[in-house]
C-alpha cells in the first residue's frame, strides 16, 4: 500500500521501485568500485520512469535535467575510479583524486556547490517522488562517500552547504523549494556524521528520513505545493500541531526528535574540538528554524487566519497525524527507555 | 466570620492572660524545640519561647485583633469581599503570634516577612492610585528590614544555630555580633519608622481604619521594637544605640512638630503613633527595655482606641478626614467622644490614666539618670509638642463650631462599633496600673527635685495653652502659615524625608533606564542583532537566488570547469 502510494497510484512503476531499491543494496554492498558505479547507473535509469509522466510537459523536461545531471556525474564517477585503478595504487585518502570522486558523488547527492539542480527538480517533482528524491537516493552516494573522502574538502563543502542551505530558503515561497533547501542543509550534517562514524550517519539518516516522511506525508494529503495554500483552508487545531512539531523537529528543536541527532553530532564536533565548525553549524541552524517558525506561527496567534469555506476533510488520515505527533515529541523521552 | 474570630481571639487573650499571671508568679518560662533538619553543623529548629512578655505581648495583640475585627464587621459592612478582609487580618495575627513566640532567627523571620507582606495586601486593599502608591513604600520599607534579617541569617551562621537567646550574653566581643546589632538595629528601624525610614508610616494611613487600628498602631510598628527588646541583652553596650537614640528622638520630636501641622485625621494620628515609637525607641536605647515594653502595651491600647473613634468619626461626616470640616462633635456623639478624650488624653500622660504611668516613668527615668541636655530638651518638648497636636485636635474636632457645609446626621448608635471601642476603654483605663503592678516586681527609685519633677506638668500645660491659641480662628486672623511658609513646608513634610526616598531614589534611575531604552533597546541593538542582521541576511538571500536562477546548461559547464581545473591539477 505505501509503495503504491509512493510510485503516485500508479502500480505499472511498482516495478521500477523495486529496482531501485536492488540498485542501491547493489551499490553499497559491493567490493569493488566498478561495482558501485553499476549501482549508481541501475539507480539512475530506474528512476527516471518514475518520475516521467508523458502527458505533463514539466514533467518531462525535469526528468530530463535529472538525467543530464547524474548521468554527467556518473560518468565523472567512473572516469575518476578508472583513473586511481590505472594510475594511483595507493590507499591514501586526502589528495587530489579523492577530491575529484568526492566532487562527482556530492553531484549526485545534491551538495552544495553542485546543488543548483537541485531545487530545480524537485520544484518538478510531486511529493511522493520528492520523497525518493530526498531520502533514499541519498543512500549510495553517502555511502561511497563514506569509503573514500578527502577530510578537508570535505569540510569546506560541509561549510557551503550549511550556509547555502540555509540562506538560499530564506526567500522560497514553494513548499517544495523549502524542504530542497533544508534538505540540502541537513546533507551538511550528515556528511559531517559520515567523517565520524557510520552508524552515527545511520541514525540520522533514519531519522531524517522520518521527518521528512511526516512532512511530507503531511502535505501530500492536504496536497499543497506553495506556502500561500496553508492557511486557505480550515486546518483544524492537530493539523496545524503537527506541522509546528515537525517544523520545529526538522529544525532540532530540544524535546522533539529531530534534537536527538544533532545533539549527538555537536557533542562529537566539541569533542574533536571543531569549534569554529560548531559555530557555523548553530548559526545556520538557528536561521532554518527562523523561516520554519515564520512559515507556522501565526496560525497559533490568537487572531489568527482561518477561512470558513474551504474545509480539509482530513478525517481518514488522522490516526496518521496524531501518530506522527506523538513520535515527534516523545521519542526523544522514549528512547532513554531503550537502551535500559 | 466576624463572630467566629472575635470569639476565638478574645478566648485566646484570655487564656494567654491566665498563663502569663501564672508565669509571672512564679517565674516560668517554657521552651519547645522541635528540630527540622540538621545538616553538618547547623541544625534548623523550629522553637517556641512563652515567657511572660510573649504571653502578655500576645495577650494584648489577640484582644485588640478582636475587637478590630468586631468594629470591622460594621465598619467594612458595604464591602462585598469582607471575608478575605478577614482573612487578611488573621494572617496577619498569625504572622504576628508567630514573630512574639519565636526565639529563633529563621521563625522571626517568617514572621516579619509575613507582616510585610499582609501589611502590603492591607494596605491596597481599596483600590486606587494613593492606596497603590502607600502600599508600595510600605512594602519597599519593610522589605529593607528583611533584607537586614536575612544577612543576619547569614551571620548567625557561624554560631551553629539559630536561637540567638543563647548567645546574647556570652558573644559581646565578637565581630560576628556587631555586624548582627547593626543589621538588626537597621531591621527594627524600617520596621518601626525611625527616621530614614519613616516616610511609609504616614502614607500607610490609605489603608481602611481597621488595618490602622490595628496594624499601624499596635502590632507592625512594635515588632521592630519588640525585636529590640528581645535582643536587648546584646545590644547594651554597643555604639549602634547611641546612633539608635539620636535617630529615635529627632523622630520623636519631628513627628511631634509635623503632626501640629496636619490637617489630616488619620495623618495626624500617624504621626501621633511615630512620635511615640521615637520615645519607645529612646528608651530603649538609654538601657531600659522593661519601660519600653510597658510603654508599647499601654500605647497599644489607647492608640488603636484613637483610630476606632476616628474611624467612627469619618463614617459619620460622610467619608470627610479634613479635620477642618469637623467641630463641636462633643455635643452629638457623646460616647464616641468620651473614647476619643480618653485615649488622647491618656496620650499625653493626664495622671493616673494608662499612659501616665508609662510616660511618666520614661520621662522621670531620663531625669533621674545623667544624660545629655540635648537628650533632657529633646523629650520634654516632644511630650509638650505631644500635648499641643493633642489639644490642637480636641480643638478642632471636638469643641469649636462645626464646619462641614451640610445638614446631616450626626450618629453615635452603631452599638458594634461602640462596643468594640468600651473593650478597649475599659483596658485603656485600667491596663496602666495593671501593667505596672505585673511587670515591675519591685517599683523603680526615684529621686528628684521639686521643680524637675514638675517639668512635665509645666511642659503640657504650655502645650495644652498652645494648641488652644492655635486653633482659635476668626474671621480676620492672619494666616500664620503663609507667612511663614517655607519653615512651614519644611516642618509639615516631615523634613523632606520622604521625598529622599521616594523621588530621589527613583528619579535617577528611571532616567537613566530611559536613555538606555530610547538608546539601545530601540536605537543600536536593532541594527547590530535585531532587524540589522535580518537585514544581511535577507540581502545574502537574494544574491544567492541570481545565482541559483540560471540556464541549465551553465551549471553542468561549471561542473565540467570544476573538473578540468582539478584535472590539472592532478595532472601538475
Amino acid at each position: 500500500m505505501f509503495f503504491f502510494i509512493l510510485t503516485n497510484n500508479n502500480s505499472n512503476k511498482m516495478f521500477f521501485l523495486f529496482i531501485l531499491f536492488f540498485s542501491t543494496l547493489i551499490s553499497i554492498s559491493s567490493n569493488s568500485w566498478f561495482g558501485c558505479w553499476i549501482g549508481l547507473e541501475i539507480n539512475l535509469l530506474s528512476f527516471i520512469p518514475l518520475i516521467s509522466n508523458s502527458k505533463n510537459l514539466l514533467s518531462v523536461e525535469t526528468s530530463l535535467k535529472y538525467f543530464l545531471t547524474q548521468s554527467l556525474a556518473s560518468i565523472n564517477f567512473l572516469f575518476m575510479i578508472l583513473i586511481k585503478f590505472s594510475l594511483l595504487k595507493n590507499f591514501d585518502m586526502n589528495n587530489i583524486i579523492s577530491i575529484m570522486m568526492n566532487s562527482s558523488l556530492l553531484m549526485k547527492m545534491g551538495s552544495a556547490p553542485f546543488h543548483f539542480w537541485f531545487p530545480n527538480i524537485v520544484e518538478g517533482l510531486s511529493w511522493m517522488n520528492n520523497f525518493m528524491l530526498m531520502t533514499w537516493q541519498k543512500i549510495s552516494p553517502m555511502i561511497l562517500l563514506s569509503y573514500y573522502f578527502n577530510k578537508n574538502f570535505l569540510i569546506f563543502m560541509i561549510i557551503m552547504n550549511l550556509i547555502i542551505g540555509s540562506l538560499g530558503g530564506l526567500n522560497q515561497t514553494s513548499l517544495r523549494k523549502l524542504l530542497a533547501f533544508s534538505s540540502i542543509n541537513n546533507l551538511g550534517w550528515m556528511i559531517f556524521s559520515i567523517m565520524i562514524s557510520e552508524n552515527l550517519w545511520l541514525f540520522y539518516f533514519l531519522i531524517y528520513s522520518m521527518m521528512i516522511f511526516m512532512m511530507i506525508s503531511l502535505f501530500f494529503l492536504m496536497n499543497m505545493y506553495f506556502m500561500n495554500q496553508l492557511f486557505i483552508n480550515n486546518m483544524n487545531f492537530f493539523i496545524k500541531m503537527n506541522l509546528l512539531i515537525n517544523f520545529l523537529s526538522l529544525g532540532g528543536l530540544p524535546p522533539f526528535m529531530g534534537f536527538m541527532p544533532k545533539w549527538i553530532i555537536i557533542n562529537f564536533l566539541l569533542i574533536n574540538k571543531f569549534y569554529f565548525l560548531t559555530f557555523i553549524f548553530m548559526m545556520t541552524s538557528l536561521i532554518i528554524i527562523y523561516y520554519y517558525i515564520r512559515i507556522i506561527y501565526s496560525s497559533f496567534m490568537f487572531n489568527y487566519f482561518k477561512m470558513k469555506w474551504m474545509n480539509l476533510f482530513m478525517k481518514n488520515n488522522m490516526f496518521l497525524i496524531n501518530l506522527s505527533s506523538f513520535i515527534s515529541i516523545s521519542s526523544m523521552i522514549l528512547s532513554t527507555f531503550i537502551f535500559m | 466570620m466576624c463572630f467566629n474570630s472575635l470569639f476565638f481571639l478574645f478566648f485566646f487573650s484570655m487564656n494567654n492572660f491566665f498563663f502569663m499571671v501564672y508565669f509571672i508568679m512564679n517565674g516560668l518560662s517554657v521552651f519547645f524545640e522541635w528540630e527540622i533538619v540538621s545538616f553538618n553543623s547547623m541544625s534548623i529548629v523550629m522553637s517556641i519561647l512563652l515567657d511572660w512578655m510573649s504571653l502578655l505581648f500576645m495577650m494584648f495583640v489577640s484582644l485588640i485583633s478582636s475587637v478590630v475585627i468586631f468594629y470591622s464587621k460594621s465598619y467594612m459592612n458595604s464591602e462585598l469581599n469582607l471575608n478575605r478582609f478577614i482573612i487578611l487580618v488573621l494572617m496577619f495575627v498569625f504572622s504576628m503570634v508567630l514573630l512574639i513566640i519565636s526565639p529563633n532567627l529563621i521563625s522571626i523571620l517568617l514572621g516579619w516577612d509575613g507582616l510585610g507582606l499582609i501589611s502590603y495586601c492591607l494596605v491596597i486593599y481599596y483600590q486606587n492610585l494613593k492606596s497603590y502608591n502607600a502600599g508600595m513604600l510600605t512594602a519597599l520599607s519593610n522589605r529593607i528590614g528583611d533584607v537586614m534579617i536575612l544577612m543576619v541569617i547569614c551571620w548567625v551562621m557561624n554560631y551553629g544555630s539559630w536561637n540567638y537567646i543563647f548567645y546574647m550574653d556570652f558573644m559581646k566581643n565578637d565581630y560576628v555580633m556587631f555586624v548582627v546589632s547593626f543589621m538588626i538595629i537597621i531591621a527594627a528601624m524600617t520596621k518601626s519608622a525611625q527616621i530614614p525610614f519613616s516616610s511609609w508610616l504616614p502614607a500607610a494611613m490609605a489603608a481602611p481604619t481597621p488595618v490602622s487600628a490595628l496594624v499601624h498602631s499596635s502590632t507592625l510598628v512594635t515588632a521592630g521594637v519588640y525585636l529590640l527588646i528581645r535582643f536587648n541583652y546584646l545590644l547594651i553596650d554597643m555604639f549602634f544605640f547611641k546612633i539608635l537614640l539620636f535617630l529615635s528622638i529627632l523622630t520623636m520630636f519631628m513627628s511631634g512638630i509635623s503632626a501640629n501641622y496636619e490637617f489630616d485625621l488619620k495623618k495626624i494620628i500617624a504621626l501621633s503613633t511615630l512620635s511615640q515609637l521615637g520615645l519607645m525607641m529612646s528608651i530603649l536605647s538609654l538601657g531600659f527595655p522593661d519601660i519600653a515594653f510597658f510603654h508599647l502595651l499601654t500605647h497599644s491600647m489607647f492608640k488603636a482606641l484613637l483610630f476606632m473613634c476616628a474611624g467612627v468619626i469619618i463614617h459619620m461626616m460622610n467619608d470627610i478626614q479634613d479635620i477642618r470640616y469637623m467641630g463641636g462633635l462633643s455635643l452629638y456623639i457623646p460616647l464616641t467622644s468620651l473614647c476619643l478624650n480618653i485615649s488622647n488624653l491618656s496620650l499625653c500622660g493626664i495622671p493616673f490614666l494608662s499612659g501616665f504611668y508609662s510616660k511618666d516613668l520614661i520621662l522621670e527615668m531620663v531625669s533621674f539618670n545623667s544624660f545629655n541636655l540635648m537628650v533632657f530638651i529633646l523629650f520634654y518638648l516632644s511630650t509638650g509638642l505631644t500635648v499641643f497636636y493633642t489639644f490642637r485636635l480636641i480643638m478642632y474636632v471636638m469643641i469649636n463650631d462645626f464646619n462641614l457645609m451640610m445638614i446631616y446626621n450626626l450618629y453615635d448608635e452603631d452599638y458594634i462599633m461602640l462596643n468594640s471601642m468600651f473593650v478597649l476603654l475599659f483596658m485603656s483605663l485600667l491596663s496602666g496600673s495593671f501593667l505596672s503592678w505585673f511587670i515591675f516586681s519591685y517599683p523603680y527609685m526615684i529621686y528628684l527635685p521639686f521643680n524637675l519633677k514638675l517639668m512635665v506638668i509645666y511642659v503640657s500645660i504650655l502645650g495644652s495653652i498652645l494648641g488652644f491659641m492655635v486653633s482659635n480662628m476668626k474671621i480676620y486672623s492672619l494666616n500664620k502659615l503663609l507667612m511663614s511658609y517655607n519653615l512651614s513646608n519644611f516642618l509639615c513634610l516631615m523634613w523632606f524625608m520622604p521625598n529622599l526616598s521616594t523621588y530621589g531614589l527613583s528619579y535617577i534611575y528611571l532616567n537613566f533606564s530611559q536613555i538606555l531604552f530610547k538608546n539601545i533597546d530601540m536605537g543600536w541593538s536593532e541594527i547590530y542583532s535585531g532587524k540589522g542582521i535580518f537585514n544581511i541576511l535577507k540581502n545574502y538571500s537574494v544574491f544567492y537566488n541570481v545565482y541559483q536562477m540560471n540556464n541549465f546548461k551553465i551549471y553542468l559547464f561549471s561542473f565540467i570547469l570544476w573538473f578540468m581545473i582539478l584535472f590539472i591539477f592532478f595532472i601538475i
